[in-house]
């Protein structure tokens, strides 16, 4: 299996805690490549999570993580849909999916 | 004359005038309003039924059920621009003429949400806000004008709005909403605009609206983002339909609030006027719509915009479905009253102006001695490091002389060890100052903790902060 390809979405501010980066693209290896003691190639979301903590989250992890998934106040959006409509830590990664992480804003 | 002279004395003259005008205004509204309620302009074309066998009052899309009126010649010459349109038409005139919708918080969303509002005839707007305008509002704020300075916003608006239409009634609540006085003020209202600026009151209005079956037109904006939904949409029952759509309210979508850290203010991390005045906009826009009966499929409903001003992009997104679990608008609730929404979400409902106290009172010191420090040669060791932990964009804005950055919000281990050097290769004293006082006492706290002992009695915090050396020190230095 090849490498997936995967469009990372940050916004609303939580990209502040990425560099300022709100869009790149990432690859990702099979699921047993980077994790050697997985017994799939397929990366769901838990996983892609740990990967972003893992490789781009500098410090502060408790401003976007919390538990096994994101802290409450970070909406996930697959493909421009709410995680929940597609099994949210449990979605299956496809190649070329849009993953976005937005922070919700309470200012006015 | 001298230039100034004639300024000041033209000023005063002004406002004499503007006193007489609005005294004026004032006895002109009160006497029109005992002649004729806004309201009751209009003819009754039918009373409303309240056994639904009538047409009119099926299509009614809630509880609170609007009057039926026929609109007199001024009201289709005044809004024909917008009667023409076959979206709306004399009908969704009509139904505009006799809507009640309530605006809280009258800021950047409010001002021109509630402009729009009035221009397009909407019977009666009531405005809440518990504050008062101040001069750092008024690049976004647009009903509030440099003479409103001080005074209530909710005033302020109400005679802008007053201005723009007289014949809808505006109604003003010149107070904070909170569980006690939130379903007196909101009862009667067809809808409610979120225009407040914190978690606490959405929370609030989410649970408010839910039990009144009325939906929320909730916006947000922070810097050059802005967000915007519908929540607690309940679609009109028809009579040939026992289904009846509704969309997810607040709390379906965000059961949890997030960590009171995580959340951003615009006074702390600012906003580009134009972003409220556009989400502001479009909550008008999605108030019309729903007001004069369009689908569900059309409103924001179930889906949330999400604008970011920076890249300039528009996102429409999909959201959850209502929760049949939801705590507040399921079946069977756990929440069936208002309550605590502060403690909910840890945090206040204004803005803060917490006073931290959490130093010894030997590492504080004021701003008139940080200034003897830094120029009356006080120690052997030299004037004293001055490091400013408020955000870069606030550091490029103002700025002690000769002060160093390094953001709270980064300070971390690298920047822990950073100033431990600092402390080992020299000798002056380190002195950490923010804008209000509360955040350089939390990073003195931070460093106290972590580095040895011995450097302890280097290390210092100013009382007060930027606020207290532009009061004690510098009467130029900008007060934001
Ligand atoms: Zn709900």
């Amino acid at each position: 299996m090849c490498a997936l390809k995967i469009d990372l979405l940050f916004g609303g501010g939580a990209e502040l805690l990425f560099d300022k980066i709100k869009k790149r693209q990432v690859e990702l290896p099979p699921l047993n490549k980077y994790f050697s003691d997985a017994k799939k190639t397929e990366w769901t979301i838990r996983e892609f999570i740990v990967w972003i903590k893992d490789n781009l989250l500098r410090e502060r992890e408790e401003l976007f993580i919390q538990g096994d998934s994101v802290r409450p106040g970070i909406l996930v959006l697959v493909n421009d849909s709410d995680w929940e409509l597609c099994g949210e830590l449990d979605y299956q990664l496809q190649n070329n999916d849009c993953i976005m992480f937005i922070s919700t804003l309470h200012g006015g | 004359m001298d230039p100034n002279d004639e300024i000041a004395e033209l000023e005063y003259e002004i406002a004499l005038l503007r006193k007489k005008l609005h005294e004026k205004e004032s006895k002109l509204i009160q006497l029109k309003g005992q002649c004729q309620v806004a309201l009751d302009f209009f003819v009754d074309v039918e009373e409303p039924s309240t056994s639904g066998s009538s047409v009119s009052s099926s299509s009614q899309p809630q509880e609170v059920v609007r009057k039926v009126v026929k609109l007199p010649s001024w009201a289709i010459t005044r809004y024909s621009r917008q009667i023409i349109l076959p979206e709306i038409g004399v009908s969704g005139q009509a139904k505009l003429c006799v809507s009640k919708v309530l605006v809280v918080g009258v800021g950047g969303l409010g001002c021109p949400a509630a402009m729009y509002l009035a221009g397009a005839g909407v019977g009666q707007i009531g405005l809440v806000d518990y504050d008062t305008v101040d001069l750092t509002n008024l690049h976004r704020q647009v009903l509030h004008l440099e003479r409103d300075q001080d005074i209530s916003k909710v005033e302020s608006a109400a005679d802008k709005l007053r201005s723009i239409n007289s014949n809808i009634k505006v109604v003003t609540y010149n107070v904070q909403l909170n569980s006690k006085n939130a379903e007196e003020i909101a009862n009667g209202y067809h809808l409610v605009l979120d225009c407040t600026d914190n978690i606490p009151s959405r929370y609030l209005l989410n649970d408010l609206c839910v039990f009144l079956k009325i939906p929320l037109i909730s916006g947000s904006a922070l810097k050059m983002d802005g967000q915007l939904s519908i929540y607690g949409y309940k679609a009109p029952l028809t009579r040939d339909s026992t289904y009846q759509y509704r969309g997810p309210c607040y709390r379906c979508v965000f059961p949890k609030p997030p960590p009171p850290e995580t959340i951003g203010s615009c006074s702390a991390q600012g906003v580009a006027g134009p972003v409220p005045g556009i989400i502001g906009t479009l909550q008008a826009l999605e108030a019309i719509k729903y007001l004069t009966d369009i689908s569900n499929e059309k409103l924001l409903v179930g889906r949330l915009l999400i604008f970011d001003g920076e890249d300039m992009t528009v996102r429409i997104t999909s959201l959850r479905p209502r929760n049949s679990k939801c705590a507040v608008c399921s079946k069977k609730p756990t929440i069936r009253a208002l309550g605590d929404y502060e403690a909910f979400c840890k945090t206040s409902a204004r803005e803060q102006e917490l006073e931290l106290d959490i130093l010894p009172e030997k590492r504080r010191i004021t701003a008139t001695y940080l200034n003897r420090m830094l120029t009356d040669n006080l120690s052997k060791n030299g004037p004293p490091i001055v490091i400013d932990v408020r955000s870069e964009g606030e550091f490029r804005m103002c700025r002690i002389e000769g002060s160093l950055s390094s953001p709270k919000e980064k300070f971390g281990q690298v920047q822990m060890e950073k100033v431990s050097k600092l402390l080992k290769s020299r000798n002056n004293e380190i002195v950490f100052i923010c804008r209000r006082g509360n955040d350089s006492q939390i990073v003195v706290r931070q460093l106290l903790d972590g580095v040895d002992r011995m450097y302890h009695d280097r290390l210092y915090d100013v009382i007060g902060g930027l606020h207290q050396w532009a009061k004690q020190v510098d009467p130029d230095f900008p007060i934001y």
